[in-house]
């Protein structure tokens, strides 16, 4: 696992907590979008096992 | 006998006959017994991870947590998955091959093959201690449920609980628990899914009444500061490494793509989850503003309040999903301690089976006299079995033959800063117990 993975994707998930305000579902739905995008990356890329 | 009684008796003939059936399969020895004869389809592996993950907490917890706290409570829960998901990808195919290269069936096994005896003993009194009160909660959450809608006693809804943990466990061993898991995963998603449509239903105009909930939109706000959010969510950061029921499923897929398919269902499902219960908490909670669900202050009243609104069916369906949720995290769990009594504390396969039945009748009997202070020991459980990061870690990464001292030091430091309340107790235990193996593994000069 390279370092910046990981760390790219705290810093994704913790983005709202600095880059959000709006009283909306926004940072419900941008959560939603990191996690989807992740979820998807981690079906598609290779896996050292592979 | 009542309608709610009727179902719980249903569900534990189908439960029953698909451990007796998983039986049948043949359990010859331990590695049969406790991890399937490490021959589960990627499907199967990835709905026992999922239930064994998610517990009534979600349903109960969760929902009143997203109620009473906002989107912040998702957060909270998705940082856990994009954890899970990360440590998963990474460091379970390593463990997978350590676990069939050392033909080790228990997790305390896998690092006494590297830290010796003592360590793994420590691992496995550990995994006790944390996970006794943790699991006793489950039964406390679940009796409560049944005793709402059967009426029948509490105690009576411990009995039945724990009757079927330890039954289904005793029976088919993980082969069992993993059909089990898989069954009732699939109810766990449908009734919230049902639950879903029904609180939507009440409320179409949801999306643009939201706005209504303010500051519960954003984070940080008055409830989730960032210490609370790092002092929550740290522990279970790295729960798929540290909690013994899921470490140990990382050994039980048949092959690496079957390894892949558990760790990509389990975040499908995962997701899939979380957004369909903090949505309900959500919706009740724009509901409330507008006095068409009640304003509650217990958050953990919230879902049973909903199940008191739903038309019989679908709260006895709920109510089931509940039911489920709780069994399928506290057999996993007695049957993954059950392994460490086997492999670690007795080496006697025969203790390991005696350990099914005594372990959960110490979790009925702790959850029956229900302590004031059960709560505080079931939140300490993830963050003291921390103090056996530091040696998962350093399996996969170094060549390091000492790790007790570390266990030890983490594991003190982790019962005396959370019996003081330090808000990082978390971070601490990490750090202490990563300090002490780098400096007892340090090369000694001359």
């Amino acid at each position: 696992m390279r370092v910046i993975e990981p760390l790219l994707i705290i810093l994704a998930m913790i983005f709202p907590f600095v880059g959000i305000k709006s009283h909306d579902l926004s940072t419900y739905i941008y959560w939603t979008a990191v996690v989807s995008l992740y979820l998807a990356y981690t079906t598609y890329k290779r896996w050292e096992i592979e | 006998m009542n309608s709610f009684l009727i179902v719980v008796f249903l569900y534990a003939v189908a439960g029953t006959a698909i451990a007796l059936y998983a039986r049948k399969i043949g359990i010859r020895d331990d590695v049969d017994y406790y991890i399937a004869g490490r021959n589960v389809s990627g499907a199967i592996s990835a709905l026992t991870y999922a239930a064994t993950t998610y517990s009534a907490f979600m349903m109960i917890g969760l929902v009143g947590l997203s109620y009473a706290s906002g989107v912040g409570a998702y957060g909270f829960e998705l940082f856990y998955l994009v954890g899970t998901l990360m440590l998963l990808t990474y460091y379970a195919p390593k463990i997978w091959n350590m676990s069939k290269e050392l033909d080790v069936v228990s997790p305390a096994e896998l690092l006494g093959k590297r830290f010796g005896s003592a360590t793994a003993i420590s691992v496995a009194t550990i995994s006790l201690i944390a996970l006794i009160p943790y699991t006793s909660i489950q039964l406390i959450g679940v009796s409560l449920v049944i005793e709402k809608l059967s009426g029948i006693g509490f105690n009576a809804g411990i009995a039945i609980s724990a009757l079927l943990i330890a039954l289904w466990a005793f029976i088919g061993g993980l082969r069992g628990v993993a059909w089990t898991d898989a069954l009732q995963g699939v109810i766990m998603i449908s009734a919230s899914l049902v639950a879903l449509l029904y609180v939507f239903s009440m409320n179409p105009d949801f999306a643009s009444e939201i706005p209504k909930l303010g500051d519960l939109l954003v984070v940080p706000n008055k409830i989730w500061t960032p210490s609370r959010f790092i002092s929550l969510t740290v522990p279970w950061f790295f729960f798929a490494l540290t909690n013994p029921q899921v470490f140990q499923r990382i050994f039980i897929p048949k092959n690496e793509r079957a390894l892949k398919r558990m760790v990509v269902y389990f975040g499908a499902f995962g997701l899939t989850y979380t957004i369909i219960v903090t949505l309900i908490g959500l919706m009740l909670r724009v509901m409330s503003q507008s006095g068409g669900f009640p304003a509650i202050n217990d958050r953990d009243l919230v879902t049973p309040t909903l199940l008191s609104m739903m038309p019989e069916w679908m709260a006895l369906f709920v109510g089931l999903s509940i039911l489920a949720a709780a069994i399928t995290t506290a057999n996993s769990i007695i049957l993954s301690l059950s392994s460490m009594v086997s492999r670690d504390l007795f080496k006697n396969p025969l203790a390991g089976r005696m350990a099914i039945i005594i372990l959960t009748l110490a979790v009925a009997v702790f959850a029956s006299s229900r302590p004031a202070y059960i709560v505080e020991l079931a939140v300490m459980s993830s963050t003291l079995l921390l103090s056996t990061l530091p040696l998962v870690v350093a399996i996969v990464h170094t060549r390091f033959e000492r790790g007790f001292e570390a266990l030890i030091t983490a594991f003190i430091v982790g019962v005396v800063l959370s019996y003081l309340k330090y808000p990082f107790t978390g971070l601490a235990v990490l750090a202490i117990g990563f300090s002490v193996i780098m400096l007892t593994n340090m090369p000694k000069r001359r």
